[in-house]
């Protein structure tokens, strides 16, 4: 759910409004003289950060005027609010994002808005007033049961912290976005922060989760849940309640920032693959995880969590670990924090993978060996939870990938979503559009995929797509194929999709990528494939390996052999030559060049 | 009222539980060991069925179900050896056991089955407590199935008198928070933590279970609950030759 703030004007309120972290602040650029609109505070408007788009409200505005503002203060976004025509509202569209706003009362009809379809962005269903907007009244809600059409929607007009149960009810599958204007102010055009922030509260957190997030209950839709033994629930729920309030506060959010900057190098580069780009016809993205500290996206999620264990006092940390990679991350943000670290890793992986073991090990952390079951990752993590089962009070365990008890699923997906987040700042910056055709990305429990999918999720016109490992094949017995192989059940602690027995036993998955060798997937992802808002696939060994081979040869960056599953991807598709794909290059290949070593015979 | 709590209204001290892993140390042995354990003075008892992700267990019983499962038992398989159960045994029977095999052996069906053969309460540690309250609890309900829900010293008041007001026939108390097979000391934060349980009068009995293994951790528990359940020392006692014969005398060890 997208929140929107509007009618700004007072410089320091301004700054005010965007430490809250809404998604848009709006401007009202009506009645207003030029040179009136020339004294909005251009400097602070600059200094606002990327992610909050900043929006200019026009109302039957010339076309000139309109261009001329976009110009001179970058507006990311335009909300027409008056009798503009669907052709005009398109017009813009090659330079921003373009709202269009219409006044409901129960005559309203919606058919007038189908011309539109295609030539905005997004409605804004405000209250119908003589003036455009701004009584602080609100409309009957239940007319939006009217409204049939495929463009996503704001709600605006009279939103109060006292209908915010009422926003609860509106089960609409175009309701985008909330939009608070003047009943969050002290007075015209100054806005009330502490109001604002309880209703940010409310939003975000609790009451309207994204479409495809998490409910309240941990689940999306028939997958999450936190089925964990007793031991284990005090641990879990002292995360439930605690995490959304920590990770949303500023001064976390500074740190954590500050981290993924100067210490992991962030942002991550887009890189425009033109090599690529030739070979398969479409323009090709790599956004490039594979650069941060360690070598892959898994160190988002680690200083997310070690700043959380932080906050919640805890003195130790434990971890699991399959092919090392969330393993070292771990033992990395330990050492930088100076927190005590033990990372489970099943004994077959310590001797395949024995590198990373010695990594983890100069950075000081105790690697302990899981030698029950099939001694991988999947009994890695259960040595991880009987540890968490013994010791409840002072130990927190940094899971990771997005799989779990809730609330681990989302949050390690909250810590990953940066991903998309700058991917489409950067995609918007490099080509002036912000969403692409694909999304693409390997998926093991699949915390890169879901962190690339994030911000694409309400777009729904993104196409998302997830390779999974097939091994030697989907039939051959040794797979990893989770979404063609598994059935619903309950694995570490979420309902999701994983391999298994006809009796309930799981099934040792196989792939020769130790990142994708896992049985299951996070129930969230279970959820995408279900109502089929991502496309799951897969990829086998050799496939992969050809592909980090081309991907080394052609673009000169060897990928690990999870990333090259994604890469290899592209093979089976079709692209139209205006399509712009992204696929997340999770990791760097160095840890893999024994066994590219081995398959190719260097 | 099924047999769980016809025992409870009988029988209110010193009460005391076994459980085994079916299947361990092979299969067809679920019914001889459950007899034996009867006919050597147990109480009522806890059957597990194995699965391949135990992670609220210690290595013993993680070992059994290993080998349980090497040795082909399935819920299945476990239900046919269950058919000869009520011809020779009388004490209450509990099924314990994860959540995942249940799931697929559908909860519904699995709750008639189970009931059909006589089983009166089963053990899920990792079914919480509002996916039963909100999905399944019709299902133990109807097949006159108790559900037994665990405590930990951890368990807030709030959540034990929730759990007390679900449960029907008695609530486990782990002795600490950990898992199963551990050594337990009775040190002071432990006792404290019986007596806070004792001082709230909960309607339900309680038993006690994780870390007794002999005559002294028993009588500690049965000071504070109803009885106490022993689990790892008595499959590392079926790990041994002739372990039919010793059942009589381990009981003798724990119980004298």
């Amino acid at each position: 759910m997208k929140i929107k703030v509007c009618g700004l004007r007072d410089p320091e309120n301004i700054k005010a409004v965007a430490a809250l972290g809404p998604d848009y602040v709006g401007f009202i650029c009506y009645g207003l003289s030029p040179r009136y609109v020339a004294e909005l505070p251009g400097d602070v408007l600059k200094a606002l950060p990327a992610n909050i788009r900043k929006t200019a409200v026009f109302v039957n505005e010339s076309a000139e005027t309109i261009n001329s503002l976009i110009d001179k203060y970058a507006f990311d976004v335009i909300q027409l609010h008056g009798d503009e025509s669907a052709e005009f509202s398109n017009s813009f569209r090659n330079r921003v994002t373009v709202f269009k706003a219409f006044g409901l009362n129960d005559d309203f009809n919606f058919d007038q808005l189908t011309a539109y379809e295609n030539k905005v962005d997004y409605f804004l269903f405000d209250t119908k007033t003589a003036a455009y907007g701004g009584s602080g009244k609100t409309f009957n809600w239940d007319m939006l049961n009217n409204y049939k059409l495929a463009v996503p929607f704001f709600l605006s007009g009279g939103v109060s912290l006292d209908n915010m149960d009422e926003i609860k009810k509106i089960d609409h599958p175009q309701f985008y976005g909330v939009d608070l204007n003047s009943r969050f102010e002290t007075a015209p055009g100054v806005k009330d922060i502490s109001k604002l922030k309880q209703a940010f509260d409310i939003i975000r957190n609790k009451i309207l989760p994204m479409k495809y997030g998490v409910n309240e209950h941990g689940y999306y839709g028939d997958f999450g849940g936190a089925y964990i033994p007793e031991m284990l629930y005090p641990n879990v729920e002292e995360l439930r309640q605690q995490y959304l309030s920590i990770i949303n506060d500023a001064g976390f959010k500074a740190e954590f920032n500050d981290l993924l900057k100067n210490y992991v190098g962030r942002p991550s580069p887009l890189y425009h693959a033109k090599r690529y780009s030739e070979k398969y016809g479409a323009s090709i993205f790599f956004k490039r995880e594979d650069l941060n500290h360690t070598g892959s996206h898994k160190i988002n999620n680690a200083i997310g969590q070690i700043l959380l264990a932080k906050r919640l006092g805890k003195k130790r940390i434990i971890a699991e670990t399959g092919a090392g990679q969330h393993g070292v991350a771990t033992a990395t943000v330990c050492a930088l924090m100076g927190i005590e670290c033990v990372v489970y890793m099943g004994e077959i992986d310590m001797a395949r993978q024995a590198p990373n073991v010695s990594r983890m090990k100069m950075l000081g952390a105790t690697v302990k060996p899981a030698s029950s079951g099939s001694k991988t990752l999947k009994d890695a993590t259960n040595e991880a939870m009987r540890d968490w089962i013994a010791n409840p009070v002072d130990t927190h365990y940094i899971i990771g990938s997005v799989v779990g008890p809730y609330p681990y699923p989302d949050m390690v997906a909250r810590f990953q979503s940066v991903i998309s987040e700058e991917t489409k700042k950067q995609l918007l910056e490099q080509t002036g559009k912000e969403l692409p055709e694909y999304v693409m990305a390997c998926v093991g429990g699949g915390s890169n995929a879901m962190g690339m999918f994030y911000h694409f999720l309400d777009d729904e016109q993104v196409k998302l797509i997830a390779v999974e490992a097939a091994g030697k094949g989907v039939d051959s017995g040794h797979s990893a194929a989770t979404t063609f192989l598994g059935h619903e059940g309950v694995l570490h602690g979420s309902r999701t999709i994983l391999m298994q027995t006809p009796d309930g036993q799981v099934v040792e998955p196989y792939s020769i990528s130790a990142g994708l060798d896992y049985p299951g997937i996070g129930p969230q992802h279970a959820h995408l494939y279900k109502i089929n808002r991502a496309q799951y696939t897969s990829i086998t060994d050799d496939e992969a390996l050809q592909a980090g081979l081309l991907c080394s040869q052609m673009e000169g960056i060897i990928p690990a052999i999870e990333t090259a599953h994604a890469l290899a991807q592209l093979e089976k598709m079709t692209f139209k030559s205006d399509d712009t794909v992204v696929i997340c290059i999770s990791g760097r290949g160095d840890k893999d060049l024994d066994t590219y070593i081995k398959y190719f015979n260097f | 009222m099924n047999r769980l709590n016809q025992l409870f209204t009988s029988k209110k001290d010193n009460l005391l539980s076994i459980y085994f892993t079916a299947g361990y140390p092979a299969i067809n042995t679920t019914v001889d060991i459950a007899a034996a354990l009867e006919k050597a003075g147990a109480d009522f008892l806890e059957i597990g069925f194995p699965y391949s992700d135990p992670v609220a267990d210690g290595p013993t019983i993680q070992h059994s179900s290993e080998r349980a499962l090497e040795n082909g038992m399935t819920l299945n398989m476990l239900f046919e050896e269950l058919t000869e159960l009520r011809k020779r045994v009388t004490i209450p029977i509990l099924l314990m056991g994860y959540f995942n095999p249940i799931v697929q052996y559908g909860i519904e069906r699995f709750c008639k089955k189970a009931a059909e053969l006589g089983v009166d309460g089963i053990i899920v540690p990792d079914l919480p407590m509002y996916e039963y309250e909100q999905m399944y609890s019709s299902y133990f309900i109807d097949n006159n199935l108790s559900n037994i829900f665990l405590v930990t010293p951890q368990t807030s008041e709030d959540r034990i008198r929730k759990i007390d007001e679900l449960s029907n026939s008695f609530i486990y108390l782990l002795s600490s928070s950990s898992i199963t097979g551990g050594s337990l000391q009775l040190t002071n934060s432990i006792e404290d933590y019986y007596k806070r349980i004792k001082a709230m009068e909960l309607k339900n009995p309680t038993i006690i279970g994780f870390g007794i293994s002999d005559n002294n951790t028993f009588k500690q528990a049965c000071t504070y609950a109803n009885g106490a359940i022993v689990g790892s020392k008595f499959v590392k006692l079926l790990e041994e030759e002739n372990y039919m014969e010793k059942i009589p005398g381990f009981i003798k060890s724990i119980r004298p």
